[in-house]
């Protein structure tokens, strides 16, 4: 594959915050489709590689596209791009789940139907009662649900996922994997950044476990029989740990 | 469009921001609706003077006898009509009196006779559309902008909105442009219905608008300079709140109490006494000495200046004259040390955004200290006009007729004053 049918390339990326490296020669890619976790330990530098993607925060050195585009140069076709999910999703207390869904859509000049709106929810499996009811009274699971519909909605082919099973009961994460696949199967990159170890070696494509600022180690899931060893997973990562 | 009715949708269904508006817009109704009071009040005892005028006019002419008692009976009106804008800003309107009946006597201890508003309602200060905009408008803003940015940050929203393609432009500076608007529409709205009600001159009315805008715009730039540092909301709305204390009421306060002690003013009540007791004095001293000292300043009229053994016009106006000529000084000290501290005051305004746009409003609403000046200065050209008028028939010994009162010297408010001002 060339560089440009990746959705995501990095390369040798370096990021300084201040007078501390945080990513220091990290390379990966995603192609269409392709969901990849990123796993390390706190600092490792997986959040900070996301706002580096995102154009959030300016990178040293290294080459960095979204479909093509450096967020650098090009941070509005980036975010076009991109959807991005935190670690807590924070919606609008006040405003309903259609509300909050409509009211980011037009800030991403994005709109969409109501039918499409409710095909989205019906799709993430928030439940009808929820789609008019203030998000101050969802809980995480509901307002990832909202958040998925949302990047749903915006037909982004890539899709950042920072920490996004934390907090979460294993039916809601069990759900949440569920959602990332379907994602997946409609040709939706997904990188997620996680700590959840046993979550990743169900859904990821590929593994790859960050530690000074670098790609470590990397995993791919295996076609028959068990996706990733675990044994070999939880060697690595509780060595970087 | 679509970003600005978004952000307007929004603010409608955030609760707070919205009673905060809200609130600013009663407050500032209310500032309008007590100044256009004011200036009706004004008005309405100025239609009622000058119609009450000929009904007394009539009355002094049925008993007096020669120039001198019409010229100590007849009070004449002098006023300062509210201006267009005065509604808005009510300046110093309400604690200097802007309607007198003068008469040929001495003037100084005149000047400041006249009916008084409750002395403590008048501690209270003003509440018009000037106070609104300088000390309650900044409030509403700092309370709207302060958390902008560190308000999504700390309900974790800051990220998944910058992350959206064209936040910056289509989210933050909407959002901010559209918060700004609804503190001016608050503000600007009651102050356009209460301009039309006044008939405001248009040119007049975008002018003060503009002072408006402008108060708005130095407040929503030191908020937003404060909000961007990424500080917590709580510590950005309480540097603000410091700021705004320091701005509009510290500040301010020391920079008064600073001109006061560098700018000193005679007392003005040592100056009415000092002219009193010399009026008083005068029945006690020589005439002679009383009428060589007047017609060293009125030698025309040494022709008819000889005294009959009694009481004569002639001799109590003189000295009534000579009354004010004896605090002359003291009174042009008083006027200059009154002016010199306002210009103090302006030059501090420069420094003081806040107090420099409420010297503003003032000034284009004609209410300010110099406009105070400037209408003392036409009650003295008028009231030098007036006296050198009766003067005309008291040293001329013309046989007295009505119509000497009937032709008096008006005043007129549009006067500049500079001629025979003393």
């Amino acid at each position: 594959m060339q560089v440009t049918d990746f959705t995501l390339a990095v390369e040798n990326l370096v990021v300084d915050r201040g007078n501390r490296r945080i990513v220091d020669g990290l390379s990966l890619s995603l192609a269409p489709g392709e969901i990849y976790a990123l796993l390390g330990g706190n600092g490792a530098g997986k959040s900070t590689t996301l706002f580096a993607i995102l154009g959030f925060l300016p990178f040293s050195s290294g080459t960095l596209t979204v479909c093509g585009h450096d967020p650098r140069t090009k941070p509005d076709a980036v975010r076009a791009s991109v959807a991005y999910l935190p670690e807590n999703v924070a919606l609008y207390d006040h405003l309903t789940a259609r509300e909050n869904v409509e009211y980011f859509l037009k800030v991403a000049d994005c709109p969409r139907s109501r039918a499409d709106i409710e095909q989205a929810f019906e799709s993430v499996s928030l439940a009808a009662t929820a789609w008019d009811q203030r998000a101050g009274r969802f809980s995480k699971g509901m307002r990832q649900k909202t958040a998925i519909a949302l990047a749903l909605l915006r037909q982004t082919p890539l899709l950042l996922l920072d920490e996004p099973t934390s907090g979460l009961d294993p039916a809601a994460s069990a759900d949440f994997h569920g959602l990332l696949e379907a994602l997946s199967a409609r040709g939706v990159s997904i990188l997620m950044v996680t700590h959840d170890l046993l979550g990743a070696a169900d859904t990821a494509d590929r593994i790859g476990l960050i530690a000074g600022g670098r790609i470590a180690d990397e995993w791919r899931a295996q076609e028959s029989g068990p996706r990733f060893d675990l044994n070999i997973l939880h060697d690595g990562f509780a060595g970087v740990k | 469009m679509n970003n600005v009715i978004r952000e307007m949708w929004m603010l409608g269904r955030n609760r707070a921001s919205l009673a905060a508006l809200v609130l600013l817009a009663v407050f500032a109704a209310a500032g309008v609706a007590i100044g256009l009071a004011n200036v009706a009040r004004d008005s309405a005892m100025i239609e009622r003077m000058l119609a009450g005028q000929p009904a007394e006019e009539q009355a002094v002419a049925g008993f007096v006898e020669d120039a001198g008692y019409g010229a100590y009976y007849g009070f004449q009106p002098v006023w300062d009509p509210p201006s267009d804008l005065a509604f808005a800003a009510l300046g110093n309107r309400d604690i200097a009196p802007a309607i007198l009946r003068v008469r040929s006597l001495s003037l100084e201890a005149q000047l400041y006779e006249n009916e008084s508003a409750n002395p403590e309602l008048s501690l209270a200060g003003r509440f018009d559309l000037v106070f609104i905009t300088i000390y309650i408008a900044p409030l509403v803003l700092i309370a709207l902008l302060h958390d902008v940015w560190s308000g999504e940050r700390e309900a974790g929203r800051l990220f998944m909105l910058s992350s959206l393609p064209g936040a910056r432009r289509r989210l933050w500076a909407v959002r901010i442009a559209v918060r700004i608007a609804g503190v001016l529409a608050a503000l600007l709205i009651p102050f356009a219905v209460g301009a039309i009600l006044a008939g405001t001159a248009l040119p007049r009315m975008l002018a003060f608008g503009g002072l408006i805008m402008l108060a708005c715009l130095f407040w929503s730039v030191v908020i937003l300079l404060v909000a961007r540092r990424g500080a917590s909301s709580v510590v950005n709305a309480a540097t603000l709140a410091s700021i705004w204390f320091a701005l509009t009421l510290v500040v301010p306060a020391a920079a008064n109490l600073a001109i006061n002690a560098s700018v000193p003013v005679p007392d003005g009540a040592e100056l009415a006494r000092e002219n009193r007791e010399f009026v008083h004095g005068a029945w006690d001293r020589p005439r002679e000495q009383t009428m060589d000292a007047f017609l060293a300043l009125y030698p025309q009229h040494a022709a008819g200046s000889a005294l009959p053994p009694t009481f004569h016009y002639k001799w109590y106006f003189a000295f009534q004259h000579l009354g004010d000529l004896h605090v002359a000084e003291q009174s042009q000290a008083y006027r200059d040390g009154i002016a010199g501290r306002a210009a103090y005051a302006r030059a501090a305004g420069w420094l003081l955004p806040p107090a420099g746009i409420a010297q503003a409003m003032t000034a284009l609403a004609g209410t300010d200290v110099t406009a105070q000046l400037e209408f003392q200065q036409r009650i003295r050209a008028y009231h030098t006009r007036l006296r050198e008028y009766y003067y005309d028939y008291l040293f001329s010994e013309r046989p007295f007729d009505v119509s000497i009162l009937a032709n008096v010297p008006r005043f007129d408010p549009a006067d500049d004053g500079d001629a025979g001002a003393d």
